[in-house]
């Protein structure tokens, strides 16, 4: 070998040595996120199996009291007994007295350990919380603390808003083809599928990622992008740069017509027939989402995923009639109600249509909302409080429903109209609906079949189409 | 060599044993007959009030309906204390092998709580959310059931809120919106518009 590559090699391990050197010095934590507080506990490795001392872990979130009697260890945590012997699996509490622990309970120089993979079950027979350990994080969150954050796609410009329930303070970097999101401190978990598709002009894709140190968030984009932090730091958008159009040449004088493709809050594509239009006729909502998953059709099947394979091709029926449409989500991404109204109050649109499916009955049911009639001299002007915002539209939403039903060519289809309360038709303010579609026999894999999905898209859009006459205001 | 006495003994306790699995085997299919599962069951509270007719909204799941059904109780003479019996009695219904309208194992309701003659507050346990199916339906058929059985009750009621274990809650089970008040006129006549 030469005696430079020696050198190079040489260099290299020994790099390699120092670097192993500071990742072993560097203790191993547990970040702890109770409702109470959040802290840090460091990592005992004994026989290759993690332990964190129980003291160290129980001593923030209550009053505890410890007695080392022998090999044993007695816990009182807010004036409940629990018993752990030195070696063993076993142990009690007041109210069980014969629990397991996943590893030998440890007792050395009068602390109490217990192996990080016992926590989970262990926490809530001691504390009465609930445990959710992220391994990979190394996060423990006791109670309800994992902040699960709602995205929503946005265009005019194109946005990707998250949203979350507590205010977060990432640190970011904006990179030619991604943002990047880190959030060190803050107990945010993925609201569903790690690693979402978009494909969208301005977004591709999102991932999401739990790492030793934080969490990471990358949103994959096009163009050029700007992160804001918005409602005192609630909202995290990704905003994309749309660089200025080049200046005409003077003599140049016609006008530009306005484009349709990017209207309301997905930005999805118009069919050319309505390429004149400014807005859409239908926004369709598929209901659920991201973590919030909706009913368990069946063990391989959810009802997130058939309210949007529904929704695409109901989408597709629409604009193959000339009808423009957006959808409320065009990936497997969480919503909540009140960005589900939102998106349809601003997207002027002239009917909204909620997309269900249960496994539950059989054919489709249309329901419109429980609200009351509104009291004699309420208009869609007056001051209405959210929940009752539907009420003026209340009349526009049972005439929808019932020429839904009857103008839809339900082939053998078995269809009614119902009124129930369901999020978020009270807080729509126009015609606004949701439909459920159940199979037409007895097996709910019949939602997942294309032809039972495309039968009913096409009978839906068949009744769309038919409304469009009777709700569409004229522009 | 074994005694003859002690082959006796042990073909007695043989035989014993046989006859008492069989008899085993009977009484759990007898209890299965009778009405599924008694863990799922909720209990009967006793009552000593005088008897009195109780109608009970039962939905079926298989024609989308609700059914006015009449039982012969004896009632409490605490109208709270009556409606939550109403309301146990129905859920019993649902838990039952066979129901047309099958909700969650231990599914009951802790209280039912009167605010004046015409408000009530209906504290359903975690079971009865937390076990029910999802879906609009099925969720719009338990919901409506519990609100046309609790005014059958008390014919004065003109809302009812629910709560789960003491807490609100946004929907029963991802569909139906229980986080407010419902008024019992607009339940009725919504669910006069079910198949």
């Amino acid at each position: 070998m030469p005696k430079e590559r020696l050198i190079y090699v040489r260099v290299t391990m020994l790099l390699l040595l120092l670097a192993a050197v500071v990742s072993a010095a560097e203790p191993r934590r547990i970040s702890v996120y109770a409702p109470q507080t959040s802290y840090q506990i460091d990592i005992l490795v004994h026989e290759g199996v993690d332990y964190v001392g129980i003291t160290d872990l129980l001593e923030p979130l209550g009053r505890l009291e410890s007695r080392v009697d022998g090999k044993k260890l007695t816990l009182i945590f807010n004036g409940y007994a629990s018993e752990f012997q030195d070696g063993k699996r076993q142990y009690r509490t007041s109210a069980n007295p014969k629990l397991e622990l996943v590893s030998n309970f440890l007792l050395m120089d009068g602390r109490g350990y217990v192996s990080v993979a016992s926590i989970v079950p262990l926490l809530p027979r001691i504390t009465n919380q609930n445990a959710e350990f992220h391994a990979a994080s190394r996060r423990l969150f006791i109670g309800a603390t994992p902040l699960r954050y709602s995205a929503e796609l946005r265009h005019s410009p194109s946005r990707l808003v998250l949203t979350f329930p507590v205010p977060v303070n990432p640190s970011n970097v904006i990179e030619k083809t991604r943002v990047r999101l880190f959030f060190k401190r803050e107990p945010v978990v993925s609201s569903g599928a790690d690693n979402v598709a978009y494909n969208d002009p301005f977004l591709v894709s999102t991932s999401f990622s739990e790492l030793p140190s934080g969490v990471e968030f990358i949103a994959n984009i096009t163009q050029p992008a700007t992160v804001s932090i918005g409602e005192g730091g609630r909202t995290v958008t990704i905003t994309a740069v749309t660089p200025p159009p080049p200046a005409a040449p003077p003599a140049q004088t016609t006008a530009q017509q306005p484009s349709s493709a990017q209207s309301g809050p997905t930005g999805t594509q118009s069919h050319p027939a309505a390429a004149v239009r400014s807005r859409p006729f239908v926004i369709l909502d598929a209901a659920h989402g991201g973590v919030e998953t909706g009913e368990v059709l069946s063990p391989t099947l959810q009802e997130k995923a058939v309210n949007l394979a529904i929704a695409r091709r109901l989408q597709k029926e629409l604009e193959a009639r000339g009808i423009p449409v957006v959808l409320t989500r065009i990936a497997d991404n969480l919503l909540t109600w009140d960005q589900r109204a939102i998106s349809a109050n601003t997207s002027h649109a002239s009917l909204y249509v909620a997309l269900h499916a249960s496994a539950s009955g059989h054919g489709v049911r249309v329901y419109t909302s429980m609200l009351s009639a509104p009291p004699a001299g309420q208009t869609a002007r007056s001051f209405l409080p959210w929940e009752l915002a539907q009420s003026p539209y209340l009349a526009q939403s049972t005439v929808a429903a019932s020429a839904l039903v009857a103008e839809s060519t339900f082939d053998g289809v078995p269809v009614h109209t119902s009124a129930a309360p369901i999020r978020p038709l009270n807080s729509v303010t126009i015609a606004a609906v949701a439909v459920e579609i159940a199979p037409l026999g007895a097996s709910p894999d019949e939602l997942a079949s294309p032809e039972y999905q495309q039968k009913i898209a096409t009978t839906l859009a068949a009744g769309i189409a038919a409304l469009r006459s009777k709700l569409e205001v004229p522009q | 060599m074994i005694s003859r006495k002690l082959q006796v003994v042990i073909a007695v306790l043989v035989v014993a044993i046989l006859a008492m699995g069989f008899y085993l085997v009977h009484l759990k299919r007898k209890a299965e007959a009778i009405g599924g599962n008694p863990a799922t069951q909720a209990l009967t509270a006793p009552v000593d009030g005088p008897a009195a007719s109780m109608t009970l909204y039962l939905a079926s799941d298989d024609d989308n309906t609700l059914r006015p059904t009449t039982v012969d109780s004896p009632l409490p003479t605490d109208p709270g204390e009556r409606g939550r019996l109403a309301l146990h009695t129905l859920l019993g219904r649902y838990l039952l092998k066979g129901s047309a309208h099958p909700i969650g194992a231990g599914s009951d309701v802790h209280d039912v709580y009167l605010l004046d003659n015409t408000s009530a507050v209906v504290n359903l346990n975690a079971a009865c959310a937390d076990a029910h199916r999802s879906g609009i339906e099925v969720e719009q058929l338990t919901v409506f059931s519990l609100v046309l059985t609790l005014k059958a009750q008390l014919p004065q009621l003109t809302r009812v809120r629910f709560l789960v274990d003491g807490k609100t809650r946004e929907t029963l089970a991802g569909h139906i919106d229980i986080l407010g008040w419902m008024d019992v006129a607009t339940v009725a006549q919504a669910a006069s518009t079910l198949n």
